[in-house]
């Protein structure tokens, strides 16, 4: 392990976020505070985001390691132990400029503070800590704070830092204990699942307390998250989301993270993913997720036992509507809001639209696209004053090849994500070599 | 045809409003523009609007009584748009809502209200777009400058989050196309101001500590992104070209 002394702040900034890129876990939302005088900062409950990286992902918070150091060995992680990366840590203070400075400059939402396991669980959990008192004390930080509760540590530790963040997270990793087992052996299942409970629990007594018995100190008022990666095990798509859906309903999660996989380090017990990271993979995933928590479906009709992986051609939700096609078409008029919710081109925005909009007058399809309807995937689902906006064969067949011949192009976008390809002088016609003499003459003479 | 020019503010907009309803000519009869906007149209009586706070106040009472809170809110922010016919397009809205008596926001199919509805949203999502990327730097004497170039006429709605946000700060958003700041300070409120000359410009930029603090956070922009997934058409969709000439990571 290198440990290298006095590095400056840009150094240890630059190792300690590159360090922590693959945690993608860290929206703003899910808490709404008001400014206080004396302070800086609020919280906007629907998130903020202030700049999107060359990958495209949003940047809220600011996303560190407090330290790389580490004494697990989990094979996928670039900080593991066995790997020879420089290693270096925060001091309380560094993270406490750092954010204040970057917040007050409109840069970041907040701070996002992770770490490597240092000595112990407890140990690493004590510096954050110290760092979130600081914070919020001294500094007197208002702002957006996501902590990592290191599984292992003391409960009372993670409640401590709990008063003091916004939301916390423990990452799941691995959906399955045996993907646990073969991938980060110091880690297991009961071990991970024990803070989660914990922070859930905290959460559910204070909101029963009839009293806060400390005014303006709320247990994690934003809620937990984890995140899961997919494809380093051999899980399935219907594995993953009835985990997703188990968290939601048994331990109060707010988001579940998917984070494809990416090749960090050359292990043999890893996939090699010749494709690059699954990317098409964790969209359907993410698609699934809000299809769950926002429309009213279960894990169990997106995908089962026997067709375990989603379609790669069509969204979940495009597919399970032509699975149940004895339900549509709706009558837009008069259908209730969840079974409009359930028209594929039709989202909660557009479905509140339509609900406010049909009290007044009785909608056509030119009123629907104007809500913001997506006509081109509805077209085959709805009927407006009892008509379809032109007649449609309702057949499976029919339908899927109209979806599919719009939903092609997107994933082929998805897929392929950079916008170049290999230049090719043949293809591009920049080789066709000038006729020769012979080649005249056979042309006029007709013997080709 | 006549046509009520109204100067281009919402106060402006509320008088026209007030001088093309009480004219009794009929609404069909009336048209309001906004003043200097070009060629005049033929066969058409224009009347300049005259713009005085009773009128503004009447016009907006009536609307909060009759039509309700939500709908004055739209009509201020639609009149932060950056669109012409906004003025006639408020009027249009205003005459449904005023007759109707009753919450129209949400009633989209009518084509008055849908358009009025579209450039709220348009000024809404434009002022959520820059509290996000709106980035300041410090000056010597520890003020906060930002500049932005907004479409619409927004940094009053930006206003009182930063307010909210910063408050024991000294901070100044400046717009550059309309030459309009909004100055706060630490402890108290804010103000518009409207600063005719250039000079603002070359004092905001003059002497800014930039550099340290620019410099960690262009480490870290480049550092948070993964090599594997890079993806140049998505970042642009979430943060498109216009607004990164007033943004520290890009320049």
């Amino acid at each position: 392990m290198l440990i290298q002394e006095q590095m400056d702040l840009q150094e240890k900034l630059a190792i300690l976020s590159d360090a922590a890129k693959y945690d993608v876990s860290c929206t703003s939302s899910g808490v709404d505070r008001k400014g206080k005088k004396g302070m800086l900062g609020n919280a906007v409950s629907a998130g903020l985001c202030h700049s999107f990286a060359a990958d495209g992902r949003c940047i809220s918070l600011l996303k560190i390691l407090f330290t790389n150091q580490c004494i697990y060995d989990c094979r996928y992680c670039v900080n593991r132990r066995s790997n020879d990366v420089v290693r270096t840590a925060f001091t309380p203070d560094e993270v406490c400029t750092l954010t204040m400075e970057f917040y007050r400059r409109n840069y970041i939402e907040g701070l996002f503070l992770s770490s490597g396991i240092l000595h112990s669980p407890d140990y690493t959990m004590d510096l954050i800590y110290q760092t979130l008192r600081k914070l919020r004390g001294e500094c007197r930080f208002n702002g957006y704070i996501h902590v990592k509760a290191i599984p292992g540590a003391d409960p009372v530790l993670i409640e401590k830092v709990g008063f003091l963040a916004d939301r916390m997270s423990v990452n799941l990793e691995l959906p399955t204990a045996e993907g646990l087992k073969s991938l980060a052996p110091s880690k297991s299942r009961t071990r991970i699942l024990g803070p989660m409970r914990q922070i859930q629990n905290g959460i559910r007594t204070r909101k029963l307390e009839m009293i806060p018995y400390e005014r303006g100190q709320r247990f994690v008022p934003a809620g937990q998250s984890t995140q899961m990666i997919v494809g380093a095990t051999p899980e399935n798509d219907y594995q993953m989301i009835k985990v997703a859906e188990a968290l939601y309903r048994n331990y109060d999660l707010r988001r579940v993270f998917y984070s494809a996989f990416v090749r960090v380090n050359d292990d043999s017990r890893l996939p090699v993913l010749p494709g690059g990271p699954p990317l098409l993979r964790e969209h359907r995933l993410y698609q699934a997720d809000w299809l769950l928590r926002f429309y009213g479906f279960a894990a169990d009709e997106l995908l089962t036992e026997r067709q375990p992986h989603f379609n790669v051609l069509l969204d979940p939700k495009c597919d399970w509507a032509l699975r149940h096609l004895e339900l549509f078409p709706v009558e837009i008029n008069r259908a209730d809001y969840q079974t409009i919710l359930r028209v594929p081109g039709i989202g909660v925005k557009s479905a509140k639209r339509i609900v406010a909009a049909r009290r007044a007058a009785a909608l056509d399809f030119p009123d629907l696209k104007k809500l913001g309807v997506a006509l081109k995937r509805a077209v085959y689902f709805i009927t407006c004053r009892g008509r379809m906006m032109y007649p449609v064969k309702v057949d499976q067949d029919f339908i899927t090849s109209q979806l599919v011949g719009e939903e092609r192009r997107k994933v082929w976008d998805i897929g392929t994500s950079g916008s170049y390809r290999q230049m090719s002088m043949f293809d591009d016609g920049w080789l066709s070599p000038p006729p020769t003499v012979q080649d005249v003459e056979t042309a006029v003479l007709g013997q080709m | 045809m006549t046509v009520f020019v109204c100067h281009d503010s919402f106060e402006g907009i509320l008088c026209g409003v007030y001088d093309a309803w009480m004219s009794r000519l009929g609404h069909a009869n009336v048209a309001l523009e906004l003043e200097n906007r070009g060629n005049l149209k033929m066969f058409c009586d224009y009347r300049e609007a005259e713009e005085t706070p009773e009128k503004t106040e009447k016009v907006a009472e009536s609307i909060r009584r009759t039509a309700g809170e939500p709908a004055y809110e739209m009509v201020f922010r639609a009149s932060l748009s950056r669109e012409e016919e906004k003025a006639d397009r408020i009027y249009r809205f205003l005459v449904y809502a005023l007759n109707l008596k009753q919450d129209i926001t949400a009633m989209l199919q009518i084509p008055a209200v849908y358009e009025v509805f579209r450039m709220d949203r348009n000024v809404g999502n434009e002022a959520h777009l820059l509290i996000e990327f709106a980035r300041f730097s410090r000056t010597g004497d520890g003020v906060l400058v930002c500049s932005v170039g907004p479409k619409n006429d927004v940094i009053l709605l930006m206003a009182p989050h930063f307010a909210d946000r910063l408050p024991e700060e000294n901070w100044i958003i400046y717009d550059e196309g309309r030459k309009k700041a909004i100055v706060h300070r630490a402890g108290s409120g804010w103000a518009v101001v409207w600063t005719g000359s250039d000079q603002w410009r070359e004092r905001l930029e003059a002497g800014t500590d930039q550099k340290e603090f620019e410099q960690l956070w262009k480490t870290f922009h480049n550092r948070i992104a993964i090599a594997e997934r890079t993806n140049y058409v998505c970042q642009r969709g979430h943060l498109p070209l216009r607004f990164r000439p007033y943004m520290t990571e890009f320049t």
